[in-house]
């Protein structure tokens, strides 16, 4: 019989929820700092131009300005880096998009620290702009950086995709168009920069990577690491797009150049244009099957649009190519993956992460295939679905991970059955959509991917976890508390979360890749089983007895005598003596040999993965093209749901940025040369515009994880696009190949929409 | 420029320009920083959302000069600090409706015009009443569910 | 914020002189104003703030008109009990514009002085031929909407000039009207196409007067003869309706932008008046039973 488990699986209520609902929780703009200066960004006006001559002299001369800051006073590296140190902390000598940045003034006010921003002269000198990521690999496209556009190339064969397409009885091939998203935290990008007496530096942020933002800061100050200092400030959501040091840095360099308290917090427009978005792709897919809809092959040529700078894009651009077979078991492959830089604002990390690009081509041409074959489009998920032994197309066993397909199909089915069994409003067209999706958990092969994770017990009785990676909103410290708990054998209330402090606390590594709640619990568990024989070693000293006499149960010593010594009483008799009572531990993200192929570039392939399926019912009014999400029905494996409330949030929210991506988000060049940088018109789904969302829990425990619970942040994104898209070809024959779906598309795809039920 | 107001339930008076928002005379002149600047003051999002008179605005798109005299709520004033949360507060913290957090003084704030109003709301109406209030994190789900938890509490009480 | 002084006068003379003064802009709900403003793409050195004249913020029958007060809020007018029984259309619009906090707090007089092309208020204040009455220093004047919307952002109102109330007939039964609305989501939605529809009856059952405005599908929300002219003593129903979603085309003038393409706009539009004539004809019809 499995032993019940205490807190983990629970909805314990997160500890930060009453600051929260009662505005206390102090955001990095919220924070008072005595003194506190202002900066402002100038940035730039153009998507390529090089820098003809910067005047500083008016700006610096006027009132309340402080200080200013241009590349040329930049002390130490020019450029920092996610993967490649190709990103300039102030534009040098030539600027790569809109809304770099080129100059940075302080102020004493922020209106003071604007207005003067205008007193920077600025000659630009226009060069020519390729904002395509196909055209700017073109021969005579304008160079972005002087080593070509061609950032990263990923060509994979396996199998023998020649032989697969030879002997198909069925070829489709299809182009798909994924546009520009942003991430779209509701809070923009800040951070509080204070520049100590000294020469240290402190700096309040709101990350995904506060130790990479060290590091940063670090580097473009001159500055050795240790002397810079970084605390995590409640965050306000991420979504990949904090996985960027740029505030840092520019307030970093204001603090220094001001010598004094400085606060860089950005407008929305600034997040818009200078900070990570998901990368933009042109999916070619060509796929080859028989006609009982079995896939003998694919072949696909994938575009990102890298923007001008790399951020993330070589790793995003790694799952990208991964996850072109979705969760599908295809014997012969070929991909060839292209990662241009072009002068748009860069891309970078995003929910998914390359998944969502992927599987929106993948998905699509599944339902093609079907449709082509008459065939059902479950059925042919079905046939085609990874099953236990097979391997991904990278040679990686999926073996554990693919226990669940079954299940997740069967679910799907029933919830298929159930929402087609209503009908359209008067006027309109039902249909409904499937789509499954994988996505890898950690950074992959070759990457450092490990987590420390630090427990100490408070003389108060409670456990501190010193979280080593920030909690971006989405719950990680109350998953963390829960599996803390669960090992120790305590109630989730006794253990508690204190904020990142790279001064304190350990190098959690960064909050992203679905690798929190599996590698910082397996840090968890192991520091807990540390803190455990600390506990017994103090507790015997202390009683004067051996540690093999002594028993732990559920933060209490048993002594022989039968007494019990409280786990507080003994952390505070060992803090009379100035020790404490504290364990570390550190998890690493496993890359047996056995699991993973070496052949592949740094950061391929991934070894761990979960499973998943969304089922969406939409109503399409065939008059108008517009399109109304009724429901969608999400079938997630979790491995084991720690807090299956927390689970279903983020279930719930991937799917509310599928729908944006289905439906309405979009950052494009305006007319007018402008990219859209704010909510009036890139359009965020609505209370209004996202139904309701049924989760539907799977948990066929991962054997290496902690409890059996694996990655959940990233998956409820991919599925849900692509099951709008086949959803509405389901109610209107209309197949889209571009996202996000317009009803103009809907409307002026050959042969239209046929016309929905006349209103009654 | 001296402005008078009332912020929960306290009279205030403030030097100074009568063109600031009211939003920044929140956060930096009383240090209520619960409402939230996510859109750069286009009244795009719904973080800075307060009750002027009772009703929901964005206090990025309300000059101070303009609330003179009047009646202005924010999430401070919901529960007495350190005290019990306003039942809307507790439902949200129950529903499991609150993730980054960004966006939750100002859907309370939401909420609480709609159930001032409205005591027994629809799903619908629920929805409508949150449709200023951008959240990135949870998909409304639970806020809705949070909302309808909070109505049947107050019916309760009532 | 980027400076500008602001001015709270506290009634409508003190506002016209400041207006003339300060050669300001007027401040009501601040809804689109203000943005605006924040972004740089307007400069004003001077607010006026009309907020303080709450005389102007009232919903009231006079006679046999209906007269609003150029303050009213969107939510005032979404809630009136008077506007929802008289001009459903401009109820049903109001409901529609933006969401509850910016119902709040924008205003009648600003959804016209605006004069956007996707105004949610003026295709219906257009199909009741609402009459807009103004006050500058030169005294008090009043304008058809149509005198009034010159383009987009453009209106025919002179220097300080400002509108105080919006009056308007009470339709005669049987009539009915509607207001129809696409945008490209639901909630916060800025419309990509609108349209307003008045159909009165006469005995036996026939058009005696069609009305129909267009909004964003030209460059001011604007009336279609065209279709008025195609309904003009017909039989309402179908035959008639598309005839007059055809004819409507003759008097769009849309636009590419990022909303939708013209091409798309002139698709909508012939459903979009259909739609609100057939929902016209419906309360009308209603309107006939006892």
């Amino acid at each position: 019989m499995k032993p019940e488990l205490g807190t983990v699986g629970r909805s314990e209520p997160r500890k930060d929820a009453r600051e929260k609902v009662t505005g206390a929780a102090r955001y990095v703009a919220d924070l008072e700092a005595e003194g506190a200066l202002w900066a402002a960004v100038l940035r730039s006006p153009h998507h390529s131009a090089r820098i003809v001559s910067l005047g500083t002299e008016r700006a610096r001369r006027a009132p309340e300005v402080v200080a200013v800051v241009t590349s040329a006073d930049v002390p130490g590296q020019k450029r920092y880096a996610a993967i490649l140190a190709d990103q300039p902390a102030l534009a040098v000598d030539v600027v790569r998009h809109k809304g770099e940045p080129v100059a940075l003034l302080v102020a004493r006010t922020r209106e003071a620290a604007r207005s003067a921003l205008g007193l920077l002269e600025v000659e630009y000198q226009e060069l020519p702009a390729v904002l395509d990521p196909v055209a700017a690999l073109e021969p005579g496209a304008p160079p972005v950086h002087e080593n070509g556009n061609l950032l990263t190339r990923y060509q994979f064969t396996t199998g023998d995709p020649d032989a697969a397409f030879a002997g198909a009885e069925v070829v489709l091939e299809e182009t798909f168009r994924v546009q520009r998203v942003a991430p779209g935290a509701l809070e923009p990008e800040a951070c509080l920069a204070r520049w100590e007496g000294d020469g240290s530096l402190t700096l309040w942020v709101s990350s995904q990577k506060p130790f990479e933002d060290r590091r940063n800061v670090a580097a473009v100050l001159g500055l050795p690491e240790e002397r810079v200092r970084i605390v995590s400030a409640v965050v306000g959501g991420a979504f990949g797009g904090k996985e960027d040091s740029g505030v840092a840095v520019l307030a970093g360099l204001a603090a220094w150049a001001a010598r004094g308290t400085v606060r860089v917090v950005n407008d929305r427009w600034e997040s818009f244009l200078a900070h990570p978005k998901r990368h933009p792709a042109v999916v070619r897919y060509r796929l080859a099957a028989l006609r009982d809809g079995t896939i003998l092959g694919v072949d696909v040529l994938g575009h990102l649009d890298k923007g001008a700078y790399a951020s993330y894009g070589p790793a995003v651009a790694g799952i990208f190519t991964e996850s072109l077979t979705g969760a599908y078991r295809i014997p012969a492959v070929r991909v060839d993956t292209r990662l241009a830089y072009t002068h748009a604002p860069f891309s970078g990390a995003m929910r998914g992460f390359g998944g969502p690009q992927a599987h929106f081509a993948v998905e699509s041409m599944v339902d093609m295939l079907a449709a082509r074959l008459e065939l059902d489009p479950l059925e042919v998920r079905r046939r085609n679905a990874v099953r236990p032994g097979d391997r991904h197309y990278t040679g990686v066993p999926l073996d554990s991970s693919a226990r669940s397909m079954e299940r997740i199909l069967a679910e799907l089915e029933r919830a298929r059955k159930r929402l087609r069994l209503r009908e359209a409003g008067p006027g309109r067209r039902a249909g409904v959509g499937v789509s499954l999706a994988v996505q890898s958990m950690g950074l992959g092969a070759h990457v450092p991917d490990d987590s420390t994770a630090r427990l100490e017990w408070l003389p108060d009785g409670r456990v501190v976890i010193l979280a080593g990676s920030p909690d971006l909103g989405q719950g990680l410290a109350v998953a963390t508390e829960q599996l803390a708990a669960e090992a120790l054998g305590l109630p989730a209330a006794r253990v508690f979360t204190a904020p990142l402090d790279t001064r304190r606390s350990p190098d959690g590594g960064v909050t992203c890749a679905s690798r929190m709640t599996y590698l910082t619990g397996n840090a968890l568990r192991a520091a807990a089983a540390r803190l455990e024989a600390r506990l017994l070693e103090g507790a015997a000293e202390l009683a004067g007895r051996e540690v093999a006499e002594l028993r732990y149960q559920a933060g209490e010593v048993l002594l022989p005598d039968g007494r019990r010594l409280a786990a507080g009483a003994v952390a505070s008799r060992l803090a009379e003596r100035g020790a404490r009572l504290a364990a570390e531990a550190v998890a690493s993200f496993a890359y047996p040999p056995e699991r993973t192929p070496q052949e592949y570039p740094v950061g391929i392939p991934h070894v761990l993965h979960v499973f998943c399926g969304q089922v969406a019912r939409v109503e399409v009014d065939p008059e108008l093209g517009t399109v109304e999400v009724t429901d969608v029905v999400a079938v997630h494996d979790v491995g084991k749901a720690v807090n299956p409330a927390a689970v279903e949030g983020q279930i719930e929210g991937g799917v509310a940025q599928g729908l944006g991506y289905a439906l309405s988000e979009d950052m494009p060049l305006k007319a007018s040369g402008e990219w859209v940088d704010g909510f009036a018109e890139y359009l965020l789904p609505t209370a209004r515009d996202v139904p309701r969302i049924e989760c539907v829990l799977l948990e066929e425990a991962e054997a290496s994880g902690p409890w059996g619970a694996k990655g959940v942040g990233e998956m409820g994104v991919a599925p849900t696009a692509p099951a709008v898209a086949n959803a509405i070809f389901d109610a209107v024959g209309v197949r889209l190949t571009r996202l996000p779906a317009s009803p103009e598309a809907i409307l002026s795809s050959p042969g239209g929409p046929p016309p929905g039920e006349r209103p009654r | 420029m001296t402005v008078s107001f009332a912020v929960n339930g306290r009279e205030v008076q403030i030097a100074c320009d009568p063109g600031r928002t009211l939003l920044e005379v929140l956060r930096e002149d009383l240090s209520l920083t619960g409402a939230k600047d996510g859109c750069g003051g286009e009244g795009e999002c719904g973080a800075c959302t307060v009750l002027l008179d009772g009703e929901p605005v964005n206090a990025c798109l309300v000059l101070v000069g303009q609330v003179e005299g009047r009646r202005v709520e924010t999430i401070e004033g919901l529960a007495p600090p350190g005290g019990e949360l306003h039942p809307i507060q507790r439902a949200f913290v129950e529903a499991g409706a609150v993730q980054c957090g960004y966006c939750t003084p100002g859907a309370v704030l939401a909420a609480r015009a709609l159930l001032s109003r409205e005591p027994d709301p629809s799903e619908e109406q629920i929805r409508e009443a949150l449709a200023g209030n951008l959240c990135r994190c949870t998909g409304y789900a639970k806020m809705v569910d949070a909302v309808r938890r909070a109505a049947r509490e107050l019916g309760r009480e009532a | 914020m980027p400076s500008f002084q602001l001015h709270s006068p506290s009634d409508l003379a003190e506002l016209t002189r400041l207006l003339l003064e300060t050669e300001g802009t007027v401040l009501a709900g601040g809804t689109d104003l203000l943005p605006r403003v924040r972004r740089g793409r307007l400069c004003p050195a001077h607010l006026v703030d009309a907020g303080r004249l709450r005389e102007l913020r009232f919903v009231r029958r006079e006679g046999p008109e209906v007269v609003l007060g150029a303050l009213s809020t969107h939510a005032d007018l979404s809630s009136s009990p008077l506007v929802r029984e008289l001009a459903p259309a401009l109820s049903e619009a109001c409901a529609s514009v933006g969401c509850p906090q910016t119902r709040n707090r924008g205003t009648l007089g600003g959804n016209i002085a605006n004069a956007s092309p996707a105004a949610d208020g003026l295709p219906p204040l257009l199909v009741l031929e609402a009459t807009a009455e103004l006050r500058g220093p030169g005294g008090a004047r009043a304008v058809t909407l149509p005198e009034l919307l010159l383009g987009p952002g453009r209106t025919s109102l002179r220097p300080a000039e400002i509108i105080e109330r919006v009056r308007f007939p009470a339709p005669p039964a049987p009539s009915g009207q509607a207001f129809q609305k696409l945008g490209r989501r639901n909630g916060m939605a800025i419309a990509v196409a609108s349209v307003a529809a008045l159909l009165v009856l006469d005995e036996r059952g026939r058009i005696r007067t069609a009305r129909l405005a267009l909004g964003s599908l030209a460059p001011t929300a604007r009336r279609s003869p065209a279709a008025e002219e195609a309904l003009r003593g017909a039989e309402p129903g179908e035959a008639a309706f598309r005839r007059a979603a055809a004819a409507a085309q003759a008097d769009a003038e849309p636009i590419d932008d990022l909303r939708a393409s013209a091409a798309h706009r002139r698709r909508v539009l012939e459903v979009l008046v259909r739609r609100a004539l057939e929902r016209s004809l419906d309360r009308a019809a209603r309107g006939r039973r006892p």
